[in-house]
């Protein structure tokens, strides 16, 4: 693998890794009940 | 909403950094474009160390004050953090491969204790799951929090000897990118980095504590259901 | 002054205390020291028949030997309280936490004491190394070893003492907190049994005493929390 094939891994695991997350948390903050932290 | 529009910034200084990062920053004299690793590599770090200092001094502040919501933050930063570091690791490694050789290096003192950091704090996050008492849970949570933070310098420094002791000054360390005499494009993205980073961090812990504290109350509805529920069959009899 | 005088004598009933059990009871010592006779075969095993390897590799081997045995020694003197709900009781008396920290300490000290003497003589044996030449700095990292394994080992014993998946949580929780113990222990052990070529012996030493004292401190200062459930 070039060198720009270890920078390419490195980018896409670590921003989609935060995106996976954020849609994680997401999917979950939706299925508990909402509260009034929200509105701050 | 205030946090929609934090995490709706984070997201454009993240994509914005990453432009800097892959297509505009120059690669390094030396290292080439694996340089362009240690811009996400070090801000991930950073996180992580930030995570777990939450983590460590929202567990003093619990036992402290009894106060849950210091338990919810301390959740919230220690499982940010484990992913901050796993991603620090990863980012380690694909930077390693092309500069060293090798994915792994060990006396690299900051790849070996970040691994061990990983380790501490999924045992942390384990740990948590088995105990069902709220409080409970928080205290011993707290107090191991706080040994495995204490633990991270003596990591780092042990082996930090590890390596002098050695010589071999010749393993290409990392830290180029925060030497003082680097590059300003170097040193911009880094910060860049670590600000668009930063505030992404910020919005996750805000979710993952509102998140955790919605959890708290769906647990603590269920114990006063069963409590009541229990209550009604004994008067029923 | 007196309250301290009063704090050791408490501790040394304790301590006291475990080793009667240890001596008596089920929870025999020789089942540990067994197993970890049992790990340094299968280490030689894994590693061998070259000697020049194993007497290369011997103080890694050593210390991960001392370690593994190590916790099931701690696992055990925990394993003492929660029979009866000893632990409860303990926690009912009023005295001070770090007195009962210190007590079980010093029990899991004493075990590991022996343990890493015995594992000590055994390596010397099984894989062809001169213990006799260096032997004041070896019992030196042996005594500094075991006081590190005691301390976090007692911290964490009393932290999953009444948790589901104890056995594997244990081990889970204190090894990577051991790593620097670890590391300075068989970094010391090798430095010795070499006549210490490069003069690093001493800076290995220091950091296990560092370890050691950060240790005793932050498991007496939080063991209370422990108790108070």
């Amino acid at each position: 693998m070039t060198d720009a094939g270890f920078v390419i891994a490195a980018y896409a695991v670590i921003l989609g890794g935060l995106g996976l997350y954020t849609l994680l948390l997401w999917r979950r903050l939706r299925a508990a009940p909402g509260n009034d932290d929200e509105a701050r | 909403m205030k946090t929609r529009i934090l995490g709706f910034v984070a997201l454009v200084t993240v994509v914005v950094v990453t432009v800097i990062g892959l297509f505009v920053v120059p690669p390094d004299a030396n290292q080439g474009d694996a340089q362009r690793v240690m811009y996400p590599h070090v801000a991930s770090a950073w996180l992580a160390y930030l995570s777990f200092g939450v983590t460590a001094l929202c567990g003093i502040a619990w036992l402290w004050k009894r106060d849950l919501r210091f338990d919810a933050v301390a959740l919230a930063g220690a499982e940010i953090g484990v992913i901050f570091t796993a991603f620090a690791i990863w980012g380690g490694m694909m930077w390693g491969r092309p500069i060293w050789g090798v994915f792994w290096q060990w006396e690299d003192p900051r790849l070996t204790t970040t691994a061990l950091l990983l380790a501490l704090y999924v045992g942390y996050l384990l740990f948590r799951r088995l105990t069902d008492d709220p409080e409970r849970r928080a205290t011993r949570a707290a107090v191991l929090g706080i040994v495995a933070a204490i633990d991270i310098p003596i990591v780092h420094f042990s082996v930090e000897w590890w390596r002098g002791l050695h010589q071999t000054a010749t393993i290409a360390a990392p830290d180029r990118v925060l030497d003082p005499a680097a590059p300003m494009a170097f040193v911009g993205t880094l910060l860049g980095f670590v600000g668009a980073f930063t505030l992404t961090w910020l919005y996750l812990m805000i979710r993952r504590y509102q998140l955790a504290r919605a959890e708290a109350d769906r647990e603590e509805a269920a114990r006063v259901e069963r409590i009541v529920s229990a209550r009604t069959v004994e008067a029923a009899r | 002054m007196t309250e301290l005088r009063a704090e050791a004598r408490i501790a040394l009933a304790i301590a006291h205390k475990d080793a009667i059990a240890e001596l008596r009871g089920r929870h025999a010592m020789v089942s540990t020291l067994f197993f970890a006779a049992v790990v340094l075969l299968l280490f030689g095993f894994a590693l061998g028949p070259d000697a020049a390897r194993l007497a290369a590799a011997a103080p890694g081997l050593l210390w991960l030997a001392i370690v593994f045995a190590g916790i099931l020694a701690v696992n055990r003197l925990h394993l003492l309280e929660t029979d009866d709900d000893a632990f409860e009781q303990l926690a009912l008396y009023p005295v001070a936490r770090r007195a009962i920290y210190a007590g079980k300490a010093l029990g899991g000290f004493a075990v590991m004491l022996l343990l890493g003497a015995v594992v000590l003589g055994a390596v010397g044996i099984l894989f062809a190394v001169d213990i006799g030449s260096a032997w004041g700095p070896l019992l030196a990292t042996v005594v500094l070893g075991a006081i590190g394994i005691a301390a976090v080992g007692t911290f964490y014993a009393g932290l999953t003492v009444r948790l589901r998946a104890r056995e594997v949580m244990l081990p889970l929780l204190m090894l990577p907190v051991l790593a620097p113990l670890l590391l300075g222990a068989v970094k010391a052990t090798a430095a010795a049994l070499a006549g210490d070529p490069f003069g690093e012996l001493g800076a290995w030493l220091q950091l296990l005493v560092a370890f050691d004292v950060i240790m005793v401190v932050a498991g007496a200062a939080t063991y209370g929390y422990l108790l108070e459930d």
